[in-house]
């Protein structure tokens, strides 16, 4: 036992370290972000005097970050409002109804999951650019539930498949139609599942940038991600400004980290033990 | 329209397919007349209504942009737009040093794969262990996963300059100072390792998932033969999760290969001197940059037979793991 301790206090130190060197380089931005642009020259690892919040100001209306962040808001609340609703009544029929098609529906789901992004990138801009649908916000939406729709629905129906058909029948005794089903019984008892890939996949579309860049070509329309990105140039000579506007792009994400980790790791390893 | 269990998910002669043909016959004989039949049209047809506008997405946006991609890889650009080349895409393609030097980061990328792995696996083995604080290093390693690449890849910028933290640390201790981000050398294995610090929290708790379906009395019985530590993870730790590594050695693979381009695009702009290109970042400069869109619908193409050696690779080593269950 006393051996076991030991041992474990030996591993505890560089696991230690290690979450330092985590934490810190977060720690290190924020501290920047706070500064002013003398400090920030004199001295940059140096603890804040008194933090200068001015700089997050000046990132959030002069360098546009309002903008960007709103834009990232809108399309990312109506990108995953619409995976959960499609991908649910998706899941739902292809785990608890009977109809000819299902299974190879559910197939190319599959197959779908396995193409990335990339692979189909050049084409989907053309595809988009014929319908007029580049550089518009339904666009970049499309683009953002296409991209994560087959991951919704796998995981819906792989949820869905555990409520038990008799729930479903009992339903039905009572007078549903399917639809009564769907909203009565799924919805309801889908809300587990629905939070947690609804998490994720807003984190997804925060956080993306190709399809972005990929999709929405003018100024007025940068999603937050790509703000940042067009931050570094416009900033070179204002560090601190510039670390305002990543810290500003920071701090939703790590909002849903904090309050939300149990329901992201649900997320991330239902994959790996229903895959 | 019978509510009933055949889909792939389903085992087939579950309990509830019988009595639910049974109770939708009794609802239908209950109505009658004209509406009633236009109740089960609509009740038959309800499956289609629900998975129609999904599978026109995933048809339209994803499937059929994939055959079109490898059909334009067959086209030329510019002049001879829509024209059929042949192989010349591919051809141009490796005969392209920047697109060669993005295959050999490739190659990299595998080599480094078992360093990507075996460091969530063995941190999650400890946290498993409960070394002292393992609460709080499962929840401290897995915060950088939420945050995008761009601002992963921003902070990177500040925290690797050449009079950054990193230098300032390492020159303390009478190291460096190390280009990180312009030697040619070195900037791809900062691009990675900058990459495994952003997500190793996600194959940690992965890997702690699979750690809590191990069966603790084999651990235990290790203990008391009083088998080493690295000889405990070798012969029960390592084969009773084979299913679990294999995941992640997969999913990590395909992290590598398609999550980078943030990165990238932030940190290096795939120099220096060409150094860091991968194919993704190949196929967005020909895109966006080059106006050249077959031969980045080639490199497409290839990039998609690279993902499916990994995802037949995952196919096998899955059957294989499970075998051994």
């Amino acid at each position: 036992m006393r051996g076991r301790r030991l041992s474990g206090w030996v591993a505890a130190v560089p696991m230690a370290a290690l979450a330092l060197a985590t934490v810190y380089p977060l720690v290190f931005t924020a501290n920047v972000a706070l500064k002013t642009r003398r400090e920030y020259v004199l001295d940059r690892f140096a603890p804040l005097n008194s933090p200068h919040w001015e700089n997050i100001g000046t990132a959030w209306s002069e360098a546009g970050m309002a903008r960007y962040f709103a834009n990232s808001l809108l399309v990312v609340t109506v990108s995953v409002a619409l995976l959960l609703l499609l991908g649910s009544m998706a899941g739902f029929a292809l785990s608890r109804l009977r109809f000819r098609g299902s299974r190879v529906i559910f197939l190319g789901c599959l197959a779908a999951l396995f193409v990335p992004f990339q692979v189909i990138m050049v084409p989907l801009a053309r595809v988009m650019a014929d319908t007029g649908l580049i550089d518009t916000y339904p666009g970049l939406i499309l683009a953002y539930v296409a991209q994560w729709l087959p991951f919704t629905v796998f995981l819906m129906t792989s949820h869905y498949t555990t409520i038990p058909m008799e729930i479903v029948d009992a339903a039905r005794i009572d007078g549903n139609t399917v639809y009564g089903v769907y909203r009565r019984i799924m919805i309801p008892l889908g809300t587990p599942a629905l939070l947690s890939v609804g998490i994720l996949d807003t984190l997804f579309c925060w956080n993306d940038v190709l399809i972005a860049l990929l999709t929405m070509n003018s100024a007025d329309h940068r999603t937050l991600m790509v703000g940042v990105t067009s931050l570094r140039g416009q900033y070179s000579d204002d560090i601190p400004t510039f670390a305002s506007g990543v810290l500003i792009a920071a701090v939703p994400v790590l909002m849903i980290y904090l309050f939300l980790q149990r329901q992201i790791a649900d997320g991330v390893t239902a994959g790996s033990t229903k895959g | 329209m019978p509510i009933g269990g055949s889909s792939p998910l389903v085992r087939p002669g579950a309990p509830g397919r019988t009595s639910g043909e049974d109770t939708t016959r009794q609802a239908s004989h209950r109505a009658t007349g004209a509406g009633s039949r236009r109740a089960a049209r609509s009740e038959r047809l309800a499956p289609y209504v629900l998975v129609a506008p999904a599978v026109l997405i995933i048809l339209g946006l994803r499937l059929y942009p994939l055959i079109l991609g490898v059909n334009f890889s067959f086209t030329g650009d510019g002049d001879r737009n829509g024209t059929t080349v042949g192989f010349d895409n591919y051809l141009e393609l490796f005969d392209d040093p920047l697109f060669r030097t993005a295959l050999g980061n490739v190659g990299l990328l595998v080599l480094l794969l078992p360093v990507a792995v075996a460091i969530p696996g063995l941190l999650a083995t400890f946290i498993y262990l409960r070394v002292p604080g393992h609460r709080v290093f499962r929840s401290v390693y897995f915060f950088p996963a939420v945050l995008s690449p761009v601002i992963v890849g921003s902070i990177f910028n500040l925290m690797l300059a050449f009079d950054g933290p990193l230098n300032t640390v390492l020159g303390t201790i009478g190291i460096g100072p190390v280009d990180w981000l312009g030697d040619p050398d070195v900037t791809m294995f900062t691009v990675v390792g900058v990459h495994v610090w952003a997500t190793f929290g996600m194959a940690l708790v992965v890997f702690l998932a699979g750690f809590s379906t191990l069966d603790s009395s084999l651990l235990d019985a290790a203990q008391m033969d009083g088998a080493s530590l690295a000889r405990t993870i070798w012969h029960v730790v390592i084969p009773s999760l084979s299913r679990t590594i294999a995941f992640v050695l997969v999913t990590t693979m395909i992290g590598m290969l398609t999550s980078m381009f943030g990165l990238l695009y932030v940190m290096t702009s795939g120099g220096p001197e060409g150094s860091t290109y991968l194919p993704e970042y190949y196929i967005w400069i020909q895109q966006g940059q080059m106006n050249r869109p077959a031969l980045a619908s080639a490199a497409s193409t290839v990039l998609f037979l690279i993902m499916l050696v990994v995802g037949l690779a995952q196919v096998g080593l899955l059957r294989r793991a499970g075998r051994q269950d």
